[in-house]
């Protein structure tokens, strides 16, 4: 039911208001980002900063200008994506439906409680060694450390989800005579949706830090071994190029969980 | 007339680690087929385990509740209209829950909503209805499933007053329009003089039957019945066995 509405001049002009106010505040983001690089880039030129150590915008367009010409940055780029997504998408499945039992099972979730505090406290880093030795040092090495990162924040935040549904609607459906199946399907888990989506955003910071870090043990390719190979060899331009890289990819996945979200939640509330 | 809900001596005792509680004792009343019967009591003394009780949602220590075979409906507190769903899903919700989502029981659920004004919002979320609207919506899913008692825990207390007497009004039409049983449970003395055919009071913690009384007005209409010189006596009578 849309219809036009006729506004009063002083709407209007507070719908101007709000409209300039946005204007400004994307101008000035973006004019931060501009004044940054073009700040950089001239210290780089008249050399009042060494851009052998901090690199420049220029030097690191040619870096990945040539990472492109020889062929081998779609082959970085495509590696660490597929390791994070592998790692994020098992993570986020695994934790799911793990959360989905402990709601179920009241017994297992008391039961397995200290294992999941101790297991979100330990640094996943510390198994590093242990991984390599269990799943070599290829990829698979590098989406289970993703998994073993997001896994535990994910299991965690879908049971804290789950666990607060509102009581109230919990016991009218049983007053309607639902089973625990539908309690499920009809209250806990569309009730849980933002707990989901904000779960989703949380495991994509998650699955980056476990692939680059995954990729900093242990490597052959990807964004992680760009950045260790760069500094190894004091070539900055090239740990700086993959960083602004990892940037862009981090945002466009994270910005797609955001459209997610606004496609998904739109009537709640 | 025929006995739809029976309490005979019904104990409820609580268990936590903190002890036990026991918010009811010996417990004994019954409602009866078309009656409309209100219980009051002060608040927190037990109310809302009783209306569990009867809906089978718990089973008492002592004492047995009978309930002939008759189907119940719960109306809660708020509404508790699901927002993710439109109205019209709003309303399947116990037929999906009870598996009986056929044409037909669809086509009845439908035609009720129509009848009491809610054809024009079926397709919106509940965000977008007031308060009263929201209210009536929930009692048509309670009576989407055509149950025999209507079990109403303070349906209209999370309303501003204004809006409070003007759905009691509704309600009680649409219940007795229906040919409802109801039980109503609050603390609102008036409203519950302005609807109820029956009235049991209890006591404080743990919850006894202190007295019955049935009322006989010669207005049925909740708001027509306030305006009754025989209402304040009533109040009365109530609110001295309340705070004895």
């Amino acid at each position: 039911m849309k219809h036009e509405t006729i506004y009063s001049k002083e709407h209007l002009l507070y719908l101007k208001g709000v409209q300039k106010k946005n204007v400004v505040v994307n101008i000035a983001r973006f004019a931060i980002l501009a004044l940054f690089l073009v700040l950089w880039e001239l210290s780089a030129q008249f050399a009042w900063i060494n851009p052998f150590i901090t690199s420049s915008p220029s030097r690191i367009v040619k870096t990945i200008a040539d990472l492109y010409t020889n062929g081998t940055l779609f082959y970085h780029v495509g590696t660490t994506l597929w390791e994070t997504l592998a790692g994020f998408f098992i993570a986020v499945v695994l934790g799911y439906s793990t959360a989905l039992l402990l709601w179920w099972s009241e017994l297992f979730r008391r039961i397995s409680e200290p294992y999941f505090v101790v297991l979100n406290a330990l640094p996943k880093i510390a198994l590093g060694p242990l991984i390599i030795i269990w799943c070599g040092t290829g990829s698979k090495a590098i989406v289970f450390m993703t998994v073993l990162i997001g896994l535990i924040v994910a299991i965690l935040n879908m049971l804290n989800g789950f666990m607060s549904t509102d009581e109230n609607k919990l016991l009218l459906l049983k007053s309607m005579g639902a089973t625990k199946l539908q309690l499920l399907t009809k209250l806990v888990i569309p009730s849980s949706l933002p707990n989901l989506i904000s779960m989703l955003k949380i495991n994509v910071g998650m699955a980056w830090i476990g692939s680059i870090m995954g990729e900093y043990i242990v490597s052959k390719a990807g964004i992680g071994y760009l950045i260790v190979y760069g500094g190894q060899v004091f070539k900055l331009d090239l740990v700086m190029s993959a960083v602004f890289i990892l940037c862009i990819l981090a945002a466009a996945m994270y910005a797609l969980v955001a459209l997610l979200e606004r496609l998904v939640i739109k009537n709640q509330k | 007339m025929k006995e739809v809900l029976q309490f005979e001596n019904v104990s409820m005792h609580y268990h936590s680690k903190q002890g036990e509680t026991v918010a009811l004792q010996d417990v004994d009343f019954s409602v009866s087929d078309g009656e409309f019967v209100a219980i009051i009591g002060p608040s927190g003394c037990g109310k809302t385990t009783l209306l569990s009780l009867a809906a089978g949602l718990l089973t008492p220590t002592k004492g047995t509740v009978k309930t002939s075979g008759v189907s119940f409906g719960y109306m809660l507190q708020k509404d508790e209209l699901f927002p993710w769903r439109t109205i019209e899903k709003n309303i399947f919700l116990p037929l999906e829950i009870k598996r009986t989502n056929t044409p037909e029981q669809r086509e009845r659920a439908l035609s009720l909503a129509e009848k009491y004004g809610l054809k024009q919002f079926l397709k919106n979320y509940p965000s977008s209805l007031s308060g009263g609207m929201r209210q009536r919506a929930a009692l048509i899913r309670t009576l989407a499933v055509n149950p025999d008692v209507l079990l109403l825990d303070e349906p209209f207390s999370a309303l501003d007053y204004q809006t409070r007497l003007s759905v009691c009004d509704d309600v009680y039409k649409i219940i007795r329009n229906e040919k409802k049983t109801a039980l109503l449970i609050t603390h609102d003395i008036s409203e519950a003089i302005s609807v109820a055919d029956k009235i049991f009071v209890l006591s404080r913690r743990p919850a006894r039957v202190i007295s019955e009384h049935t009322l006989h007005f010669d207005e049925t209409e909740p708001l027509k019945r306030r305006e009754n010189k025989e209402f304040s006596r009533w109040f009365e009578i109530l609110w001295k066995e309340l705070n004895a």
